[in-house]
């Protein structure tokens, strides 16, 4: 595997870790969509790296292009829960929906 | 034609909601089960074909060009199909009564047929990203059905399922493009062909780590467990039965056994971790389950606890031990489901799932009481039910290769079990009637109907275990006892 | 190659930029900055049908979704963690770091094998022949999405038949 798969991988995993950290850490509903559309562009830039280094962009091209169908259903499901959540409870709070615990 | 378990339900499913504009309850109803049960009829006829045949794989053909649409059956994936299709259609019956004051009736069972179409995909597929995709679809679909009620506290056990869902895809995907990377191609045979052919330690061990953390997730193995304690309680009931009974084990079990199984090849290291991490769960989630006052969420950490078991019974990898797991995957399945289609019905006639609050509903709700015991004492392993039997030929396994440690904390493990589903039993059912509930009525037609028929279920493949073993279990077990050389010799290029 | 990796960091700097601002309608905006510089990326990298989907459905549809979700919430922000904005520069450079040694130690570790020959085949070729259960399970994604949205805004029907 040549070093620009290398220099890709790494990209990815700055952005894995910043996605990552946002769920960790962020509190408000829409922030945490955020990370995970951080999370998706990671893991595309991850699929078209490995197509080039494999010189078989093509076939990664439509896995990518399958992965983020997929992730805008998951967006609009989880946008539609969010609307949803704020309609019951007024809040966007991820700690107000701590009280699952137990 | 196996591409019909893909077909069937996500065809009728797109023409539901159509449907369901003429008629709100009956064709929906009607339309939903007639597919669950051709499903069911349709996978104990390849059962038929399979033992005369061994496993196959269709290809077909679009307007005369071969298209890359290459399904596989073997073993073990027609295990699963079974599992699906009856599960579901139990389910489906009993949810025609429960899901009446739901509304949208049509839009639901579109959503179910969509997860199952999804379940069946990932079961039958013979390329890496397929898994994931049909995974996701399956994952989509649920999100929607655990909030399907509205209601604050199932929507917002909804959104952490899809937070901590969304991480494990992209574990998941990630190691899907290293596979890529190495071996330059998708697809089980090759994939399994290409790391036979390299060096690669290292990378078989990064990805099994993710795979392991992504389909860990999906199974809810400990540490990965955090969303089912509160996605399965909040879901209505007969959804809670397919996320516990088939979900966890199609998306999280089926793959990871597959991949390490088939194309990986099952590694004493791999073993030991698997081994391990299902030890945990098996113990930590029993213990927790003790602590738990709503009857609910005691079952989702039970389900917990016993998916530790079955992935403990794979992990140990000799044929005995997988034939223990995958007989122990099916009983659970037709077990858990019963179990959480009778907390739906306690639900729907007292309005609480606090087992503080019920008591002596044995008295008014006779039909439920009977299969509750039923199903706690199959998950408990109490003999001559199903789950007395999987689980002894686990421990049996565990003796025979050896690890006595395992073997006696599995027992332990079981003891806790039977320990708190006596205490569901005594809580909810037996001892004195609660003066609330003098005036509840036993559950509607379908949902005993459904309950009736898993618990016959339970008794009678424990009754019948060796035939059931025989005919189901072993291929099963087989199929993943190859290891590699089924990638090579059943699914070649 | 000098620019390929300026357009990287772009996407990681704006991807950061998303996740710390605390203007919501700003966040969203820089994510759908960070998604046209990974269409860019895509394009040079050979990649043009991915990087037309990435820029027409991630930085157009996702950031339309985002701002309606934004605007029928109005009211619900929150305060986000001071404390988790601060450390999170700490946390960065140390991740950076430690994938840099990480990947440098890894170049030419990693074994390969050849790909599959691409030469002479069209991204159609490639997509409806090669790769066809794919598309059945886009249909299957793009049902159930659709129905998870219906079933979540449904009106409340009470008189059924």
């Amino acid at each position: 595997m040549n070093s620009t798969w290398f220099l890709y991988m790494f990209f990815t995993a700055v952005l894995l870790f910043t996605g990552i950290y946002c769920l960790l850490t962020m509190r408000n509903l829409i922030k945490l969509f955020i990370g995970i559309g951080v999370i998706g562009k990671a893991v595309s830039l991850a699929l078209i790296a490995t197509g080039l280094a494999k010189k078989s962009v093509l076939a990664a091209q439509s896995l990518v292009i399958t992965y983020i169908v997929v992730e805008v259903c998951m967006v609009a499901v989880a946008l539609a829960l969010i609307i949803n959540i704020y309609r019951k409870t007024k809040s966007l709070d991820i700690r107000q929906l701590a009280k699952l615990k137990g | 034609m196996i591409f019909l378990f893909i077909a069937l339900p996500l065809v009728v499913a797109g023409v539901l909601p159509l449907l369901g504009k003429v008629s709100k309850r009956v064709l929906p109803d009607a339309l939903a089960n007639a597919v669950l049960l051709f499903l069911l009829v349709e996978s104990v006829l390849l059962g038929k074909q399979l033992a005369a045949t061994g496993p196959f794989v269709q290809q077909f053909s679009w307007l005369g060009e071969p298209v890359n649409l290459r399904l596989a059956l073997d073993g073990f994936s027609l295990l699963m199909l079974f599992a699906v299709s009856l599960v579901g259609l139990c389910v489906g019956i009993f949810s025609i009564d429960y899901m009446e004051h739901y509304g949208s009736k049509a839009n639901y069972w579109a959503l179910f047929l969509i997860m199952v179409a999804g379940m069946n995909g990932l079961v039958l597929s013979t390329d890496l990203f397929n898994v994931y995709l049909f995974l996701e679809v399956a994952a989509v679909a649920s999100y929607a059905l655990v909030a399907f009620g509205l209601e604050s506290d199932e929507l917002e056990a909804a959104f952490k399922y899809l937070m901590l869902s969304v991480v494990a895809s992209a574990f998941i995907v990630i190691a899907i493009a290293v596979i890529f990377g190495v071996t330059g191609s998708l697809s089980f045979p090759a994939v399994a062909r290409g790391l036979q052919d390299l060096d690669t330690k290292y990378v078989v061990g990064f990805c099994a780590a993710l795979f392991i953390m992504g389909f860990g997730l999906k199974a809810a193995l400990m540490p990965f467990h955090a969303w089912l304690p509160d996605a399965h309680p909040s879901a209505p009931a007969p959804i809670s039965a397919m996320l516990s009974g088939l979900l966890i084990k199609v998306s999280g079990v089926y793959a990871l056994t597959r991949i390490f199984f088939n194309i990986f090849g099952l590694t004493p290291a791999l073993s030991a971790v698997l081994m391990y991490l299902a030890t945990l769960s098996m113990v930590a989630a029993a213990f927790l389950a003790l602590g738990q006052k709503d009857i609910k969420r005691m079952l989702a950490y039970s389900s917990i606890s016993q998916v530790g078991t079955i992935v403990l019974g794979l992990a140990l990898g000799t044929p005995l031990g997988i034939a223990g797991g995958l007989f122990h995957l099916i009983n659970h399945a037709l077990a858990k489901g019963l179990l959480f289609l009778n907390s739906g019905s306690i639900q729907q006639a007292t309005g609480t799932r606090n087992l503080d609050e019920m008591g002596g509903l044995a008295k008014r709700m006779p039909v439920t009481a009977a299969t509750n015991l039923v199903g706690s004492l199959s998950i408990a392993g109490v003999p001559p039910l199903n789950g007395f039997w999987s689980k002894l030929i686990i421990i049996i396994a565990l003796v025979q290769a050896g690890h006595m440690g395992f073997a006696v904390v599995a027992v332990l493990a079981s003891v806790l079990t039977l320990w708190y589903y006596l205490l569901i039993q005594r809580k909810a059912f037996f001892g004195k009637l609660n003066e609330r509930w003098k005036d509840v009525k036993e559950a509607p037609f379908w949902m005993l109907a459904s309950n009736v028929i898993l618990a016959l279920l339970c008794i009678g493949i424990g009754i019948f275990f060796s035939l059931t073993i025989k005919t189901w279990v072993r291929p099963a077990a087989d199929a993943l006892s190859q290891g590699v050389r089924l990638a090579f010799d059943s699914w070649g290029m | 190659m000098v620019l390929q990796i300026l357009l990287l960091v772009g996407l990681v700097l704006f991807s950061v930029l998303a996740v710390l601002l605390k203007d919501l309608l700003r966040a969203a905006i820089s994510l759908a900055v960070a998604s046209l510089l990974l269409g860019i990326i895509f394009f040079r990298m050979n990649a043009p049908y991915a990087g037309v989907f990435e820029i027409s459905v991630v930085a157009g549809l996702i950031t339309v979704l985002f701002m309606l979700t934004i605007a029928l919430t109005k009211g619900g922000e929150t305060a986000e963690s001071k404390a988790a904005s601060f450390a999170f520069p700490a946390f960065f450079v140390l991740f950076i770091v430690i994938d840099a040694i990480i990947m440098k130690k890894l170049i030419q570790k990693v074994p390969a094998l050849p790909g599959p020959e691409e030469a002479g085949t069209t991204f159609g070729q490639v997509l409806w022949n090669a790769r066809t259960l794919d598309l059945v399970g886009q249909i299957a994604v793009i049902f159930a999405g659709v129905f998870a949205v219906l079933a979540l805004f449904r009106k409340g029907d009470n008189k059924d038949e």
